[in-house]
Protein backbone atom coordinates (compact mmCIF):
# COMPACT_ATOMS: atom_id res chain seq x y z
CA UNK A 1 0.00 0.00 0.00
CA UNK A 2 2.73 2.29 0.90
CA UNK A 3 4.41 1.71 -2.79
CA UNK A 4 1.07 2.42 -4.28
CA UNK A 5 1.13 6.07 -2.27
CA UNK A 6 4.54 6.26 -3.21
CA UNK A 7 3.98 5.79 -7.28
CA UNK A 8 0.82 7.88 -7.09
CA UNK A 9 3.02 10.93 -5.76
CA UNK A 10 6.20 10.59 -7.83
CA UNK A 11 3.51 10.55 -11.08
CA UNK A 12 1.47 13.35 -9.50
CA UNK A 13 4.93 15.07 -9.15
CA UNK A 14 5.98 13.79 -12.97
CA UNK A 15 2.66 15.59 -14.23
CA UNK A 16 3.45 18.99 -12.70
CA UNK A 17 7.10 19.36 -13.29
CA UNK A 18 6.92 17.78 -17.04
CA UNK A 19 5.91 20.60 -19.21
CA UNK A 20 8.61 22.93 -17.38
CA UNK A 21 11.30 20.41 -18.11
CA UNK A 22 10.24 19.78 -21.82
CA UNK A 23 9.72 23.65 -22.34
CA UNK A 24 13.62 23.90 -20.99
CA UNK A 25 14.80 20.90 -23.30
CA UNK A 26 12.95 21.95 -26.49
CA UNK A 27 14.10 25.81 -25.65
CA UNK A 28 17.90 24.57 -25.95
CA UNK A 29 17.61 22.33 -29.16
CA UNK A 30 19.44 23.72 -32.53
CA UNK A 31 16.69 25.50 -34.71
CA UNK A 32 15.16 23.69 -37.59
CA UNK A 33 16.23 20.71 -36.56
CA UNK A 34 14.02 17.48 -37.51
CA UNK A 35 12.80 16.89 -34.18
CA UNK A 36 9.46 14.31 -33.84
CA UNK A 37 9.23 11.79 -31.24
CA UNK A 38 9.90 12.50 -27.74
CA UNK A 39 14.02 10.65 -27.62
CA UNK A 40 14.65 13.29 -30.34
CA UNK A 41 13.65 16.04 -27.57
CA UNK A 42 15.80 14.87 -25.25
CA UNK A 43 19.05 13.80 -27.11
CA UNK A 44 21.89 16.17 -28.31
CA UNK A 45 23.11 18.39 -29.89
CA UNK A 46 21.99 21.42 -27.99
CA UNK A 47 22.74 25.54 -28.05
CA UNK A 48 21.80 28.54 -26.70
CA UNK A 49 22.15 30.35 -29.70
CA UNK A 50 18.34 30.57 -30.14
CA UNK A 51 18.25 32.22 -26.42
CA UNK A 52 20.84 35.08 -28.31
CA UNK A 53 18.40 35.41 -30.73
CA UNK A 54 15.56 36.42 -28.97
CA UNK A 55 17.32 38.66 -26.31
CA UNK A 56 19.00 40.99 -28.54
CA UNK A 57 16.50 40.42 -31.31
CA UNK A 58 13.14 40.88 -29.92
CA UNK A 59 11.80 43.75 -27.21
CA UNK A 60 10.87 40.46 -24.44
CA UNK A 61 13.59 42.12 -22.17
CA UNK A 62 11.26 45.23 -22.19
CA UNK A 63 8.43 43.34 -21.76
CA UNK A 64 9.84 41.91 -18.36
CA UNK A 65 11.05 45.03 -17.58
CA UNK A 66 7.57 46.58 -17.72
CA UNK A 67 5.74 43.77 -15.85
CA UNK A 68 8.19 44.16 -13.54
CA UNK A 69 7.64 47.73 -13.13
CA UNK A 70 3.96 47.61 -12.79
CA UNK A 71 3.81 44.73 -10.47
CA UNK A 72 6.15 46.60 -8.37
CA UNK A 73 4.35 50.29 -8.32
CA UNK A 74 0.24 48.84 -8.32
CA UNK A 75 1.89 46.21 -5.34
CA UNK A 76 3.03 49.22 -3.21
CA UNK A 77 0.32 51.81 -4.06
CA UNK A 78 -2.86 48.89 -3.58
CA UNK A 79 -0.94 47.71 -0.23
CA UNK A 80 -0.76 51.45 0.43
CA UNK A 81 -4.09 52.51 0.27
CA UNK A 82 -5.54 49.41 0.90
CA UNK A 83 -3.72 49.57 4.49
CA UNK A 84 -5.03 53.26 4.79
CA UNK A 85 -8.76 52.69 4.63
CA UNK A 86 -8.30 49.05 6.25
CA UNK A 87 -7.22 51.51 9.30
CA UNK A 88 -9.90 54.12 9.19
CA UNK A 89 -12.50 51.19 9.08
CA UNK A 90 -11.46 49.31 11.23
CA UNK A 91 -9.55 51.76 14.18
CA UNK A 92 -11.21 55.56 13.94
CA UNK A 93 -14.44 55.65 15.16
CA UNK A 94 -16.15 57.88 12.57
CA UNK A 95 -19.84 58.38 11.35
CA UNK A 96 -20.64 56.74 8.62
CA UNK A 97 -18.38 54.13 9.48
CA UNK A 98 -20.92 51.01 8.47
CA UNK A 99 -22.18 52.47 5.25
CA UNK A 100 -18.40 53.04 4.59
CA UNK A 101 -17.65 49.20 4.91
CA UNK A 102 -21.28 48.13 3.37
CA UNK A 103 -19.32 50.56 -0.01
CA UNK A 104 -16.28 48.39 0.36
CA UNK A 105 -18.04 45.08 0.79
CA UNK A 106 -20.03 46.06 -2.33
CA UNK A 107 -16.82 46.36 -4.00
CA UNK A 108 -16.26 42.47 -3.94
CA UNK A 109 -19.76 41.85 -5.95
CA UNK A 110 -18.18 44.04 -8.87
CA UNK A 111 -16.03 41.30 -11.07
CA UNK A 112 -13.83 43.16 -13.13
CA UNK A 113 -14.35 41.59 -16.59
CA UNK A 114 -18.00 43.21 -16.32
CA UNK A 115 -16.82 46.64 -16.32
CA UNK A 116 -13.98 46.57 -18.82
CA UNK A 117 -15.92 47.93 -21.68
CA UNK A 118 -16.79 51.24 -19.67
CA UNK A 119 -13.57 51.39 -18.10
CA UNK A 120 -11.94 51.68 -21.31
CA UNK A 121 -14.11 54.40 -22.49
CA UNK A 122 -13.27 55.99 -19.56
CA UNK A 123 -9.64 55.62 -19.64
CA UNK A 124 -9.59 56.86 -23.07
CA UNK A 125 -11.47 60.45 -21.80
CA UNK A 126 -9.23 60.61 -19.43
CA UNK A 127 -6.20 60.25 -22.00
CA UNK A 128 -5.21 57.06 -19.68
CA UNK A 129 -4.57 54.50 -22.75
CA UNK A 130 -0.89 53.68 -23.73
CA UNK A 131 0.34 54.71 -20.70
CA UNK A 132 2.22 53.81 -17.62
CA UNK A 133 0.00 55.41 -15.61
CA UNK A 134 -3.06 53.95 -17.59
CA UNK A 135 -1.47 49.98 -16.80
CA UNK A 136 -1.36 51.12 -12.71
CA UNK A 137 -3.76 53.34 -11.81
CA UNK A 138 -6.93 51.69 -12.75
CA UNK A 139 -6.50 48.79 -10.49
CA UNK A 140 -5.39 50.40 -8.15
CA UNK A 141 -8.48 49.69 -5.45
CA UNK A 142 -8.79 46.01 -4.41
CA UNK A 143 -11.91 45.89 -1.99
CA UNK A 144 -10.26 42.60 -0.70
CA UNK A 145 -6.98 44.01 0.42
CA UNK A 146 -9.00 46.50 2.33
CA UNK A 147 -11.40 44.19 3.89
CA UNK A 148 -8.46 41.61 4.69
CA UNK A 149 -6.16 44.19 6.40
CA UNK A 150 -8.84 45.67 8.39
CA UNK A 151 -9.36 42.26 9.70
CA UNK A 152 -6.00 41.84 10.91
CA UNK A 153 -6.18 45.50 12.12
CA UNK A 154 -9.12 44.52 14.34
CA UNK A 155 -7.16 42.07 16.25
CA UNK A 156 -4.57 44.55 17.06
CA UNK A 157 -5.42 45.54 21.16
CA UNK A 158 -7.12 49.21 21.84
CA UNK A 159 -4.70 49.45 24.80
CA UNK A 160 -1.42 50.12 22.61
CA UNK A 161 -3.37 52.83 20.68
CA UNK A 162 -4.32 54.46 23.70
CA UNK A 163 -0.66 54.35 25.21
CA UNK A 164 0.36 56.21 21.86
CA UNK A 165 -2.50 58.67 22.50
CA UNK A 166 -1.45 59.24 25.86
CA UNK A 167 2.26 59.84 24.45
CA UNK A 168 0.59 62.43 22.82
CA UNK A 169 0.86 60.76 19.28
CA UNK A 170 -1.31 61.35 16.52
CA UNK A 171 -3.34 58.82 13.88
CA UNK A 172 -0.88 58.96 11.63
CA UNK A 173 1.69 57.86 14.21
CA UNK A 174 -0.45 55.49 15.36
CA UNK A 175 -0.61 53.96 12.13
CA UNK A 176 2.77 54.01 10.99
CA UNK A 177 4.39 53.47 14.69
CA UNK A 178 1.96 50.20 15.66
CA UNK A 179 -0.38 48.93 12.77
CA UNK A 180 1.57 48.73 10.57
CA UNK A 181 4.70 46.87 12.30
CA UNK A 182 2.58 44.53 14.07
CA UNK A 183 0.79 43.42 10.92
CA UNK A 184 3.83 42.86 8.81
CA UNK A 185 3.27 39.57 7.74
CA UNK A 186 -0.51 40.21 6.60
CA UNK A 187 1.01 42.60 4.67
CA UNK A 188 3.56 40.95 2.99
CA UNK A 189 1.23 38.01 2.04
CA UNK A 190 -1.24 40.73 0.57
CA UNK A 191 2.00 42.11 -1.37
CA UNK A 192 2.86 38.91 -2.68
CA UNK A 193 -0.86 37.86 -3.95
CA UNK A 194 -0.91 41.57 -5.61
CA UNK A 195 2.34 40.89 -7.10
CA UNK A 196 1.55 37.66 -8.85
CA UNK A 197 -2.23 39.05 -9.46
CA UNK A 198 -0.56 41.98 -11.67
CA UNK A 199 1.97 39.69 -13.15
CA UNK A 200 -0.34 38.03 -14.42
CA UNK A 201 -3.01 40.54 -15.12
CA UNK A 202 -3.97 40.12 -19.26
CA UNK A 203 -7.61 41.92 -19.80
CA UNK A 204 -6.66 45.56 -18.80
CA UNK A 205 -3.08 45.47 -20.25
CA UNK A 206 -4.65 44.01 -23.43
CA UNK A 207 -7.05 46.87 -24.00
CA UNK A 208 -5.81 49.20 -22.58
CA UNK A 209 -2.19 49.75 -24.55
CA UNK A 210 -1.59 48.93 -28.23
CA UNK A 211 1.92 50.46 -28.01
CA UNK A 212 4.39 47.68 -28.37
CA UNK A 213 7.47 50.04 -25.68
CA UNK A 214 4.87 49.39 -23.41
CA UNK A 215 3.52 46.02 -23.38
CA UNK A 216 3.67 43.62 -20.37
CA UNK A 217 4.77 39.91 -20.58
CA UNK A 218 1.26 38.16 -21.15
CA UNK A 219 0.47 40.60 -24.25
CA UNK A 220 4.26 40.36 -25.65
CA UNK A 221 3.94 37.21 -25.82
CA UNK A 222 1.16 36.07 -28.35
CA UNK A 223 2.17 38.94 -30.61
CA UNK A 224 6.19 37.14 -31.16
CA UNK A 225 4.55 33.92 -31.29
CA UNK A 226 2.05 34.56 -33.59
CA UNK A 227 5.22 35.16 -36.14
CA UNK A 228 7.15 31.74 -35.21
CA UNK A 229 4.99 28.71 -37.00
CA UNK A 230 7.71 26.72 -38.16
CA UNK A 231 9.37 24.55 -35.50
CA UNK A 232 8.99 25.06 -31.01
CA UNK A 233 12.35 26.33 -30.38
CA UNK A 234 11.66 29.64 -30.60
CA UNK A 235 8.27 29.79 -28.98
CA UNK A 236 9.45 27.79 -25.77
CA UNK A 237 12.86 29.83 -25.64
CA UNK A 238 10.01 32.96 -25.40
CA UNK A 239 8.41 30.73 -22.83
CA UNK A 240 11.39 30.11 -20.52
CA UNK A 241 12.74 33.75 -20.86
CA UNK A 242 9.54 34.85 -19.46
CA UNK A 243 9.35 32.47 -16.82
CA UNK A 244 12.84 32.29 -15.17
CA UNK A 245 12.47 35.63 -13.17
CA UNK A 246 9.00 34.64 -11.64
CA UNK A 247 10.52 31.02 -11.15
CA UNK A 248 12.97 32.08 -9.33
CA UNK A 249 11.09 35.18 -6.95
CA UNK A 250 9.17 31.60 -6.03
CA UNK A 251 12.04 29.66 -5.30
CA UNK A 252 13.47 32.80 -2.89
CA UNK A 253 9.95 33.56 -1.68
CA UNK A 254 8.08 30.43 -1.69
CA UNK A 255 7.19 29.72 2.51
CA UNK A 256 5.49 34.01 2.24
CA UNK A 257 3.81 32.63 -0.89
CA UNK A 258 2.49 29.33 0.77
CA UNK A 259 1.28 31.78 3.50
CA UNK A 260 0.21 34.66 1.65
CA UNK A 261 -2.26 31.85 0.09
CA UNK A 262 -3.41 30.43 3.19
CA UNK A 263 -4.36 33.87 4.44
CA UNK A 264 -6.65 34.80 1.83
CA UNK A 265 -8.85 31.47 1.83
CA UNK A 266 -9.05 31.69 5.09
CA UNK A 267 -10.23 34.99 4.73
CA UNK A 268 -11.88 34.96 1.63
CA UNK B 1 -9.46 55.47 19.90
CA UNK B 2 -11.21 58.34 21.80
CA UNK B 3 -11.31 61.68 19.72
CA UNK B 4 -13.82 64.10 19.21
CA UNK B 5 -16.79 63.24 16.54
CA UNK B 6 -15.48 65.68 13.76
CA UNK B 7 -11.80 64.99 14.09
CA UNK B 8 -12.59 61.85 13.83
CA UNK B 9 -14.38 62.17 10.78
CA UNK B 10 -12.21 64.65 8.98
CA UNK B 11 -9.00 61.59 9.60
CA UNK B 12 -11.09 58.94 8.46
CA UNK B 13 -11.53 60.52 5.19
CA UNK B 14 -8.25 61.45 4.84
CA UNK B 15 -7.22 57.89 5.80
CA UNK B 16 -9.30 56.21 3.25
CA UNK B 17 -9.14 59.04 0.50
CA UNK B 18 -6.49 57.70 -2.09
CA UNK B 19 -8.55 54.42 -2.13
CA UNK B 20 -12.26 55.74 -2.50
CA UNK B 21 -10.49 58.20 -5.63
CA UNK B 22 -9.33 55.23 -7.46
CA UNK B 23 -12.30 52.74 -6.56
CA UNK B 24 -14.85 55.72 -7.82
CA UNK B 25 -13.19 56.77 -10.51
CA UNK B 26 -12.70 52.93 -11.97
CA UNK B 27 -14.93 50.71 -10.66
CA UNK B 28 -18.46 52.78 -9.64
CA UNK B 29 -18.23 55.68 -12.23
CA UNK B 30 -17.05 52.74 -15.21
CA UNK B 31 -20.73 50.95 -13.73
CA UNK B 32 -22.56 53.98 -13.95
CA UNK B 33 -21.10 54.80 -17.53
CA UNK B 34 -21.62 51.50 -18.75
CA UNK B 35 -25.43 51.50 -18.21
CA UNK B 36 -25.61 54.75 -20.30
CA UNK B 37 -23.60 52.68 -22.89
CA UNK B 38 -25.97 50.08 -23.61
CA UNK B 39 -28.51 52.74 -24.49
CA UNK B 40 -26.05 54.04 -27.88
CA UNK B 41 -24.36 52.13 -30.81
CA UNK B 42 -21.43 53.74 -29.48
CA UNK B 43 -17.87 52.86 -31.61
CA UNK B 44 -14.34 52.77 -30.37
CA UNK B 45 -13.66 56.48 -31.94
CA UNK B 46 -16.75 57.62 -29.81
CA UNK B 47 -19.49 58.42 -32.42
CA UNK B 48 -22.60 57.78 -30.14
CA UNK B 49 -26.06 57.31 -31.62
CA UNK B 50 -28.97 56.65 -29.25
CA UNK B 51 -30.99 53.63 -29.92
CA UNK B 52 -33.07 52.84 -26.97
CA UNK B 53 -33.37 49.34 -25.88
CA UNK B 54 -32.18 48.32 -28.79
CA UNK B 55 -29.32 46.68 -27.83
CA UNK B 56 -31.20 44.61 -25.21
CA UNK B 57 -33.96 43.15 -27.71
CA UNK B 58 -31.00 42.42 -30.15
CA UNK B 59 -28.99 40.12 -27.53
CA UNK B 60 -31.90 38.49 -26.18
CA UNK B 61 -32.49 36.84 -30.01
CA UNK B 62 -28.36 36.38 -30.24
CA UNK B 63 -27.69 32.93 -30.58
CA UNK B 64 -24.22 33.76 -30.39
CA UNK B 65 -24.74 35.16 -27.12
CA UNK B 66 -26.25 32.65 -25.64
CA UNK B 67 -24.23 30.09 -27.25
CA UNK B 68 -20.92 31.66 -25.35
CA UNK B 69 -22.65 31.58 -22.12
CA UNK B 70 -23.42 27.75 -22.60
CA UNK B 71 -19.68 27.83 -23.44
CA UNK B 72 -18.22 29.67 -20.17
CA UNK B 73 -20.85 27.11 -18.20
CA UNK B 74 -19.72 24.36 -19.95
CA UNK B 75 -15.94 25.27 -18.87
CA UNK B 76 -17.25 25.94 -15.38
CA UNK B 77 -19.02 22.48 -15.08
CA UNK B 78 -15.83 20.52 -16.27
CA UNK B 79 -13.51 22.25 -14.46
CA UNK B 80 -14.64 22.90 -10.70
CA UNK B 81 -15.50 19.29 -9.69
CA UNK B 82 -12.16 18.08 -11.36
CA UNK B 83 -10.61 21.01 -9.70
CA UNK B 84 -11.69 19.89 -6.76
CA UNK B 85 -10.66 16.28 -6.38
CA UNK B 86 -7.24 17.24 -7.56
CA UNK B 87 -6.70 19.64 -5.29
CA UNK B 88 -7.69 17.34 -2.34
CA UNK B 89 -5.52 14.32 -3.64
CA UNK B 90 -2.46 16.85 -4.49
CA UNK B 91 -3.15 18.08 -1.09
CA UNK B 92 -3.41 14.38 0.75
CA UNK B 93 0.27 13.61 -1.06
CA UNK B 94 1.82 16.27 0.22
CA UNK B 95 0.64 16.13 3.47
CA UNK B 96 1.79 12.44 3.72
CA UNK B 97 5.14 12.83 6.10
CA UNK B 98 7.77 11.97 3.79
CA UNK B 99 11.35 13.04 2.71
CA UNK B 100 9.75 14.61 -0.43
CA UNK B 101 6.97 16.73 1.54
CA UNK B 102 8.50 19.90 1.09
CA UNK B 103 9.39 18.68 -2.77
CA UNK B 104 6.10 18.08 -3.47
CA UNK B 105 4.63 21.44 -2.20
CA UNK B 106 6.73 23.30 -4.71
CA UNK B 107 6.04 21.37 -7.21
CA UNK B 108 2.43 21.46 -7.10
CA UNK B 109 2.06 24.89 -6.84
CA UNK B 110 4.88 26.04 -9.11
CA UNK B 111 2.94 26.23 -12.40
CA UNK B 112 0.31 28.32 -11.09
CA UNK B 113 3.20 31.43 -10.85
CA UNK B 114 3.87 31.22 -14.56
CA UNK B 115 1.92 33.99 -16.61
CA UNK B 116 -1.35 32.77 -18.17
CA UNK B 117 0.16 33.17 -21.24
CA UNK B 118 3.06 31.00 -20.69
CA UNK B 119 1.09 28.43 -19.58
CA UNK B 120 -1.26 29.22 -22.58
CA UNK B 121 1.45 28.90 -24.86
CA UNK B 122 2.89 25.75 -23.07
CA UNK B 123 -0.32 23.81 -23.54
CA UNK B 124 -0.42 24.77 -27.38
CA UNK B 125 2.61 23.29 -27.79
CA UNK B 126 2.47 20.10 -25.52
CA UNK B 127 -0.92 19.40 -27.04
CA UNK B 128 -0.25 19.60 -30.80
CA UNK B 129 -0.08 16.41 -32.94
CA UNK B 130 2.50 15.04 -34.98
CA UNK B 131 5.65 17.12 -32.62
CA UNK B 132 3.64 17.78 -29.75
CA UNK B 133 4.62 16.54 -25.75
CA UNK B 134 1.16 14.62 -25.05
CA UNK B 135 1.08 12.40 -28.50
CA UNK B 136 4.90 11.58 -27.93
CA UNK B 137 4.29 10.44 -24.61
CA UNK B 138 0.96 8.40 -25.54
CA UNK B 139 3.59 7.17 -28.40
CA UNK B 140 6.25 5.95 -26.34
CA UNK B 141 4.12 4.18 -23.52
CA UNK B 142 1.99 2.60 -26.29
CA UNK B 143 -1.14 3.93 -25.76
CA UNK B 144 -1.81 5.75 -28.93
CA UNK B 145 -0.31 3.77 -31.95
CA UNK B 146 2.19 5.29 -33.90
CA UNK B 147 0.89 6.68 -37.25
CA UNK B 148 -2.22 7.74 -35.56
CA UNK B 149 -2.15 11.23 -34.01
CA UNK B 150 -5.15 12.87 -31.48
CA UNK B 151 -6.25 16.06 -32.77
CA UNK B 152 -7.04 17.88 -29.61
CA UNK B 153 -7.01 21.55 -30.73
CA UNK B 154 -9.13 20.59 -33.53
CA UNK B 155 -11.75 17.91 -32.55
CA UNK B 156 -14.55 19.23 -29.93
CA UNK B 157 -14.53 16.89 -27.43
CA UNK B 158 -10.95 16.89 -27.26
CA UNK B 159 -10.11 20.71 -26.96
CA UNK B 160 -12.25 20.82 -24.29
CA UNK B 161 -10.08 17.90 -22.43
CA UNK B 162 -6.93 19.77 -23.43
CA UNK B 163 -8.22 23.07 -22.18
CA UNK B 164 -9.46 21.82 -18.86
CA UNK B 165 -6.16 20.14 -17.96
CA UNK B 166 -4.13 23.05 -18.71
CA UNK B 167 -6.26 25.13 -16.72
CA UNK B 168 -6.18 22.55 -13.97
CA UNK B 169 -2.62 22.07 -14.54
CA UNK B 170 -2.03 25.78 -14.11
CA UNK B 171 -4.53 26.63 -11.16
CA UNK B 172 -4.88 23.79 -8.96
CA UNK B 173 -1.65 25.21 -6.83
CA UNK B 174 -3.88 27.86 -4.88
CA UNK B 175 -6.52 25.55 -4.00
CA UNK B 176 -4.15 22.42 -3.36
CA UNK B 177 -2.31 25.51 -0.77
CA UNK B 178 -5.79 26.19 0.83
CA UNK B 179 -6.77 22.28 1.64
CA UNK B 180 -2.81 21.50 2.50
CA UNK B 181 -3.32 24.64 5.21
CA UNK B 182 -6.89 23.01 6.17
CA UNK B 183 -5.66 19.47 6.60
CA UNK B 184 -2.53 20.74 8.49
CA UNK B 185 -5.21 22.64 10.70
CA UNK B 186 -7.17 19.21 12.04
CA UNK B 187 -5.95 18.20 15.20
CA UNK B 188 -3.30 15.26 15.32
CA UNK B 189 -5.67 13.83 18.50
CA UNK B 190 -8.54 13.14 16.30
CA UNK B 191 -6.51 10.72 13.86
CA UNK B 192 -4.95 9.22 17.23
CA UNK B 193 -8.34 8.33 19.03
CA UNK B 194 -9.26 7.10 14.98
CA UNK B 195 -6.14 4.92 14.66
CA UNK B 196 -7.13 3.57 18.56
CA UNK B 197 -10.52 2.31 17.35
CA UNK B 198 -9.10 0.46 14.59
CA UNK B 199 -10.08 2.79 11.26
CA UNK B 200 -8.19 2.17 8.18
CA UNK B 201 -6.68 4.94 5.70
CA UNK B 202 -10.00 5.08 4.26
CA UNK B 203 -12.42 5.40 6.99
CA UNK B 204 -10.46 8.40 8.41
CA UNK B 205 -10.52 10.09 4.84
CA UNK B 206 -13.93 9.68 4.57
CA UNK B 207 -14.98 10.25 8.10
CA UNK B 208 -13.09 12.55 9.31
CA UNK B 209 -10.35 14.35 6.79
CA UNK B 210 -13.35 15.23 4.55
CA UNK B 211 -16.13 16.51 6.70
CA UNK B 212 -13.62 18.67 8.30
CA UNK B 213 -12.37 20.15 5.13
CA UNK B 214 -15.96 21.35 4.51
CA UNK B 215 -15.99 24.87 5.18
CA UNK B 216 -12.83 25.08 2.87
CA UNK B 217 -14.80 23.03 0.09
CA UNK B 218 -17.89 25.23 0.28
CA UNK B 219 -15.54 28.54 -0.13
CA UNK B 220 -13.29 27.18 -3.00
CA UNK B 221 -16.21 25.85 -5.18
CA UNK B 222 -17.31 29.37 -4.91
CA UNK B 223 -14.46 30.92 -6.20
CA UNK B 224 -13.91 28.17 -8.90
CA UNK B 225 -17.43 28.78 -10.30
CA UNK B 226 -16.45 32.44 -10.36
CA UNK B 227 -13.13 31.93 -11.79
CA UNK B 228 -13.95 29.83 -14.40
CA UNK B 229 -16.73 31.14 -15.64
CA UNK B 230 -14.68 34.64 -16.49
CA UNK B 231 -12.06 32.32 -18.32
CA UNK B 232 -10.56 34.09 -21.34
CA UNK B 233 -6.98 33.56 -22.65
CA UNK B 234 -5.99 30.28 -22.13
CA UNK B 235 -9.05 29.53 -24.85
CA UNK B 236 -8.12 32.66 -26.93
CA UNK B 237 -4.77 31.37 -27.13
CA UNK B 238 -5.07 27.81 -27.48
CA UNK B 239 -8.29 27.05 -29.57
CA UNK B 240 -9.45 30.78 -30.58
CA UNK B 241 -12.93 29.89 -29.65
CA UNK B 242 -13.10 27.07 -31.91
CA UNK B 243 -13.88 24.68 -33.77
CA UNK B 244 -16.19 26.84 -35.62
CA UNK B 245 -16.58 28.72 -32.58
CA UNK B 246 -17.77 26.03 -30.35
CA UNK B 247 -15.76 26.80 -27.22
CA UNK B 248 -15.68 30.64 -27.50
CA UNK B 249 -16.63 31.97 -23.83
CA UNK B 250 -18.32 34.43 -23.41
CA UNK B 251 -15.71 37.37 -22.27
CA UNK B 252 -14.04 36.21 -25.86
CA UNK B 253 -17.47 37.26 -27.64
CA UNK B 254 -17.23 40.65 -25.17
CA UNK B 255 -13.86 41.81 -26.89
CA UNK B 256 -14.69 40.73 -30.36
CA UNK B 257 -17.90 42.54 -30.57
CA UNK B 258 -16.24 45.39 -28.73
CA UNK B 259 -12.79 45.60 -30.50
CA UNK B 260 -12.64 43.88 -33.33
CA UNK B 261 -16.77 44.36 -34.66
CA UNK B 262 -16.58 48.18 -33.03
CA UNK B 263 -19.68 48.37 -30.81
CA UNK B 264 -18.84 49.02 -27.73
CA UNK B 265 -22.26 49.41 -26.83
CA UNK B 266 -23.28 46.15 -27.01
CA UNK B 267 -20.40 44.71 -25.85
CA UNK B 268 -21.42 46.75 -22.60
CA UNK B 269 -24.80 45.31 -22.99
CA UNK B 270 -23.49 41.59 -23.16
CA UNK B 271 -20.95 42.42 -20.30
CA UNK B 272 -23.89 43.48 -17.81
CA UNK B 273 -25.53 40.25 -18.37
CA UNK B 274 -21.96 38.55 -17.11
CA UNK B 275 -22.06 41.12 -14.25
CA UNK B 276 -25.69 39.39 -13.17
CA UNK B 277 -24.69 36.20 -13.22
CA UNK B 278 -21.33 36.77 -11.61
CA UNK B 279 -23.05 38.83 -8.87
CA UNK B 280 -25.70 36.18 -8.20
CA UNK B 281 -22.86 33.79 -7.89
CA UNK B 282 -20.34 36.46 -5.39
CA UNK B 283 -23.66 36.65 -3.53
CA UNK B 284 -24.18 33.34 -3.14
CA UNK B 285 -20.71 32.94 -2.09
CA UNK B 286 -21.03 36.08 0.71
CA UNK B 287 -23.85 34.61 2.27
CA UNK B 288 -21.94 30.68 2.32
CA UNK B 289 -19.34 33.10 4.14
CA UNK B 290 -21.24 35.24 6.30
CA UNK B 291 -22.99 31.90 7.55
CA UNK B 292 -20.04 30.11 8.49
CA UNK B 293 -18.58 33.15 10.40
CA UNK B 294 -22.05 33.46 12.41
CA UNK B 295 -21.46 29.78 13.37
CA UNK B 296 -18.14 29.94 14.45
Amino acid sequence: MKWFYRIISILAAFFFVAPIVWMLVVSIKEEGMKIITLVDWFTPPYSFAVYHQILMGTKLTNWIGNSFLVAICVTLLTVTFAAMAGFALSKIPFRYRALMFFVVLAGLLIPGEAIIIPLYQVAKDQSLLNSYQGLIIPVLASPVAVIVLKSFFDGVPNDLIESVQIDGGGTWRIFMNIMLPLTRPALASMAILTFIGSWNNFLWPFLSVTDDNLFTLPMGIPTLMSSYSEDYVKPMVVNTISSLPIILLFLIFERQIVKGVSLSGIKG
Amino acid sequence: MRMNKLRADVQALLFLLPFLVIYGLYTIWPMIKGVEMTFYKWTLIRKMKYIGWDNYTKMFHDQEVWAAIWHSTIFVLITTPTMIVLAIVLALIANRKSRLQKFYRSVFFLPSVLSVAVASYLGLFIFQPYMGFVNSLLHLIGLLPSGTELFWLTELNLSWVALSVITLWWTVGFNFILYLSAMQDIPDEIYEAARLDGASDRHVFWKITLPYLNPITKTITMLQIIASFKVFLQIYIITGGGPLDKTRPIIQLIYTTGFRKNDLGYAATMSYVVFVILLVLSAIQYWMNNRKGAQA
